[in-house]
């Protein structure tokens, strides 16, 4: 191995040569929007907002991109920022939230200019409020909801006017399901730790200490709660009973939806964004499908949901004109118009109450009813530190640890072992994560 | 990741070197060398000398922090029982792709090397699935072991009234993707087998026959250890492809899982890496899992050249 | 070339091989071919099948082709820019199959044709970094690309780490070692010089080397995934690989029949490379082994 000097030399030299070939600066604003919407649909919208956007404002270009995953795109925000030329708007998803304010690599949307905030869904808003600051932008957002066969169900004698409400009320339909002898399983979803998150703010439970990590960093998890118990709990009852059935593979959002569009089993939970596609799968396979409130344990009250999904937060070290036109675009693209334009093509949540009443005089909720559950659950949501949503750094990691920790109860583990396990693996990815910051 | 030719190079270390060297110069072969060593060196060497300081570090790329914590990492992974099943799953994979993979292929390549009717046929037909990337492979068998709408329980289904739980049934998962990632590597293999017994000594296999040997006398006493190079050959590129090749198959087919024990019972080294390095962000700990990778790569390169030698010996 | 020539001609008479060999029992060897080209290829075949069946089916057990095949293609060649990716790859998977193979030439050029201090050295350092895949140092690569070179999103940034070859440089070097050097004497003598040597006298004898190595560095290069995935940001620079996978992940909304035609139509150009090359590539590794 030679000294490191010339090493760093013929760096440099590589270095120049890369830099010579990169693009030059151009007298236009360009603001680059990275995202994660790789299907036409949304990707074709989200590009004609910005043609829109760009015809009325000539000094300003935005480009929209599509950057891969959620996970992909954060990392390459990242690399970029490392080589001092971030985008101007990133779509960020949820779980990723702490992690990017931690990595410093962006600015709080609330000070680049003054907005106001209060046409927002309270707890869309609430979501991305941290430490007083809104540090990013709410823009595609959705809940999970129990999706029935309803055509299975009255098969099985069960009424699809009233689908259950409660884990309890699912086991129940299960047993009459079984009864009935159908080629079907009663229940199926993907194994995802999102919907664990859910249950916990349902229950009025915070998943993390210091408020759901709000207050302070996140220590701890509280899965040997009352609350995680009653989740693990209901997947202990599924396996028992075999009333569960997924793909096998964590996460599978694409398996369980075929599962269920298939008929392969009567409920289903994901999440509202998929509710146009269902329905579209349901009607092809000849079958009527009904939306109803995610069920929750029994004996709790209906808290309400966290929002899911993602939201556009401006990095550092671009110019000033980049910001504001970066929010100018985001405040363009959600606006009341586009919001409900957005909610009636893919199904998430129009973030702004003014987009609700829009929606509401165009009649969208009597001529589609699914939807209408969808936002009652969103809309119901008693503001507190549980339905505001938990928040670490190790967020990717802990929702994978919760997923396994219920796989480990679908494959016989009991649930205080389970739970214990699952507790202390995430604790130690939070103090592992905490650890950065000594 | 296949390294063909190892084999070959070490052929080639043992043939002995007859002098070639007929051009003089002392700096011309190096202005040749050059630009392989400038890229070894940049790219391998430099990136290596990193990755064993930063597994020193407690660090993670998206902060951009780095704390110095010596052999921290290091104990923390060897003591983890984590890593610790992952490896142990890793060595059983590697071992039984390793095993099956060459045996099947070997056979395979045997048949259809043989004079019969649409022997060319076969031979493309088999080493068809070498241009088929991993992930899409991946994908392949997602669709083909759903338990619920997978074709192949529809078919179990019917015929045997069976329906099993292919990816969260911990020893079907691992069976799965054991199976997924012999049939991914069964094409390369078999092209090399069907090289080289294209080349065996017609003479020698006849007399075999003349000496009235039957056929799988002729194939185990007399094909097997002619095509000994060749195995050798293949189960080192073999083991380096399991370990590193089975990254796209597991991500897609069972993002590592079911989880039992300590750890998804398809996790293998490679996997637990990406995740630790570019998933969960643990830079540091992520570098000290790469710098045991290269002391297992290492041992297997090292173990290569040993028994190489030995083997050429027994055979002078 | 006494040796090639021998090679060749031994291979131009299979027959001598197989026809000494009885099959007892062609119809049981027939079978069994059968059954494994059958299970071999059934994702295949399955791949195929889905790719013609219109999305919403692809997720369905059935396996009644579809009319769909052409719109599912159009579908990832406009909306996922399966093109462009796949010119991406080619201009990737050419760049570095050509580099390696006149890297390793030039290297094993000096290693064969050389005597210079340090030689066994050098010799080593290239052996070594086969011990070192570029997987196992993604991350320090990383950080070396894209904060030193300030590389990321440039295709050199997947190009010029692989250009190097220690496999192809051992291939070279045994194959030019084959060669008589008599013909280097002679060359010599001539006024030849090495360069020259190289292109006129011995690149003309090693196609079959040439051949084989740029099958299975092709292949490697095309199917590379997990460094383009984590170096190249840039949709328009990204391989078709990545640019698949990210047909996959879009958030459960996936194309699968759209997925499936790109899959197809992605493994075209490994297989023609494959065919095209099919010969050399048997024989350039069969030369190596033949001892």
């Amino acid at each position: 191995m030679p000294t490191l000097l010339p090493v760093k030399a013929i760096l440099l030299t590589l270095a120049l040569a890369g830099l010579v070939s990169a693009n030059i600066a151009q007298a236009q604003t360009t603001v680059e929007f990275w995202h994660s919407f790789g299907d036409a649909k949304r990707a074709g919208w989200i590009q004609a907002r910005a043609d829109e956007f760009n015809k009325v404002h000539p000094g300003l270009k935005v480009v929209p991109s599509y950057k891969g995953s959620y996970n992909d795109s954060l990392q390459a925000t990242i690399l970029a920022a490392r080589q001092g030329k971030p985008p101007a708007l990133v779509q960020i998803f949820e779980v990723g939230s702490q992690l990017a304010l931690d990595s410093g690599a962006f600015q709080p949307v609330s000070s680049v200019k003054n907005v106001d905030f209060s046409d927002y869904i309270k707890p869309v808003i609430n979501y991305y409020t941290i430490g007083g600051k809104v540090n990013s932008l709410p823009f595609n957002s959705s809940s999970p909801v129990l999706y029935y066969n309803q055509d299975l169900m009255k098969k099985a004698g069960l009424d699809p006017k009233r689908p259950p409400t409660t884990y309890g009320g699912l086991l129940k339909a299960c047993q009459k399901i079984e009864a009935a002898g159908l080629d079907a399983k009663c229940f199926g979803m993907s194994l995802n730790g999102w919907f664990v998150e859910q249950w916990m703010a349902e229950q009025g439970a915070t998943l993390l200490n210091n408020s759901n990590g709000r207050q302070g960093r996140a220590t701890s998890t509280n899965l040997e709660s009352a609350a995680a118990r009653n989740i693990f709990a209901f997947f202990k009852a599924l396996r028992d009973n075999g009333y569960y059935t997924y793909s096998g593979k964590l996460e599978d959002w694409d398996g369980s939806d075929a599962i269920f569009t298939n008929q392969k089993t009567v409920f289903h939970i994901t999440s509202t964004a998929d509710i146009g596609n269902i329905r579209d799968a349901a009607k092809k396979a000849g079958f009527t499908v009904g939306v109803g409130v995610l069920p929750i344990p029994d004996g709790t009250k209906r808290n309400g949901v966290v929002i899911g999904g993602a939201s556009l937060w401006i990095p550092k070290g671009i110019s000033k004109e980049q910001a504001e036109g970066a929010l100018d675009f985001a405040l363009y693209m959600t606006n009341t118009k586009n919001m409900a334009d957005w909610h009636k093509l893919t199904g998430y949540y129009p973030v702004r109450q003014s987009s609700i009443n829009l929606l509401r005089q165009q009649g969208w909720f009597t001529q589609t009813p699914l939807q209408l559950v969808a936002f009652n659950q969103l809309t119901q949501t008693v503001p507190s530190p549980a339905t505001a949503g938990s928040l670490n750094g190790a967020a990717i990691q802990t929702r994978k640890i919760i997923e396994e920790g219920l796989q480990k109860v679908l494959n016989g583990t009991p649930v205080d072992v389970a739970l214990r396990e699952t507790k202390a693996r995430a604790d130690a990815a939070l103090s592992d994560y905490n650890a950065n910051f000594k | 990741m296949l390294k063909p030719g190892r084999a070959v190079d070490r052929a080639a270390e043992l043939t002995a070197p007859e002098d070639r060297a007929v051009f003089r110069g002392t700096v011309l072969p190096w202005v040749f060398l050059l630009p392989s060593l400038l890229v070894l060196a940049i790219f391998i060497y430099l990136p290596a000398l990193r990755t064993l300081r930063l597994a020193a570090y407690r660090a993670n790329i998206i902060l951009g922090t780095e704390q110095f914590t010596g052999l921290d990492n290091l104990t923390e992974l060897l003591l983890s029982p984590t890593y610790q099943q992952v490896a142990l799953q890793t060595l059983i994979f590697t071992l039984l792709t390793v095993s099956l993979g060459l045996l099947l292929s070997l056979g395979l390549a045997w048949l259809a090397s043989r004079p019969i009717r649409g022997a060319k046929t076969y031979r493309l037909l088999l080493i068809y699935p070498y241009a088929l990337s991993p992930a899409i492979a991946g994908t392949l068998w997602l669709f083909l072991f759903n338990p619920e709408i997978g074709v192949v329980n529809q078919l179990l289904g019917a015929a045997f009234n069976v329906r099993p739980r292919w990816l969260d049934t911990p020893l079907l998962a691992f069976l799965l993707v054991t199976l997924a990632a012999i049939w991914k590597g069964l094409a390369y293999n078999i092209v090399f087998y069907l090289a080289s017994i294209q080349n065996l000594p017609g003479d020698v296999l006849e007399a075999a026959e003349i000496d009235g040997a039957t056929p799988a006398q002729v194939f185990w006493r007399v094909a097997f250890p002619l095509l000994t190079p060749i195995t050798f050959f293949l189960v080192f590129t073999n083991i380096i492809a399991a370990l590193f090749d089975s990254f796209a198959l597991t991500d897609i087919l069972t993002r590592g899982g079911p989880y039992v024990g300590h750890a998804g019972v398809t996790t293998f080294l490679m996997y637990q890496l990406y995740q630790d390095g570019f998933v969960n962000f643990k830079t540091g700990a992520a570098a000290v899992q790469a710098a045991l990778m290269l002391a297992l790569v290492a041992l297997v390169t090292w173990t290569q050249f040993r028994l190489g030698e030995r083997r050429v010996h027994y055979g002078a | 070339m006494a040796r090639d020539a021998l090679g060749t001609a031994r291979r131009l008479a299979p027959p001598a091989v197989a026809s000494g060999r009885r099959v007892p029992h062609v119809w049981a060897t027939h079978l069994a071919l059968s059954v494994a080209v059958l299970l071999i290829a059934a994702p295949l075949l399955f791949a195929l099948v889905k790719a013609t069946q219109v999305s919403g089916d692809v997720l369905s057990p059935s396996l009644r082709p579809g009319g769909a095949f052409f719109q599912n293609l159009a579908s990832v060649w406009s909306g996922a820019h399966l093109g462009r990716s796949m010119l991406n790859s080619l201009i990737v998977a050419v760049c570095i199959t050509a580099g390696k193979t006149v890297l390793a030439l030039l290297a094993a050029l000096a290693f064969v044709y050389f005597r210079f201090p340090l030689k066994g050295a050098a010799f080593a350092l290239v052996l070594l970094s086969l011990m070192l895949p570029t997987e196992v140092l993604i991350i320090a690569l990383f950080d070396l690309v894209s904060r030193d070179l300030h590389w990321a999103n440039t295709y050199a940034a997947i190009i010029v780490p692989f250009l190097a070859s220690a496999t192809g440089t051992f291939l070279f070097r045994q194959h030019f070692l084959n060669i008589p050097s008599s013909l280097a004497d002679a060359a010599r003598i001539d006024g030849c010089g090495p360069l020259r040597y190289l292109t006129h006298i011995l690149l003309p004898m090693s196609w079959n080397t040439v051949g084989a190595l740029a099958v299975i560095q092709f292949v490697y290069a095309w199917d590379q995934y997990l460094w383009p995935l984590v170096i190249m940001q840039q949709d328009d620079k990204q391989v078709v690989q990545v640019g698949l996978r990210k047909l996959i992940e879009v958030g459960g909304q996936t194309d699968w029949g759209a997925v499936m035609a790109g899959a197809i139509v992605t493994m075209l150009p490994p297989l023609v490379v494959f065919t095209a090359l099919q010969e050399q590539f048997s024989r350039g590794f069969a030369l190596s082994e033949d001892k």
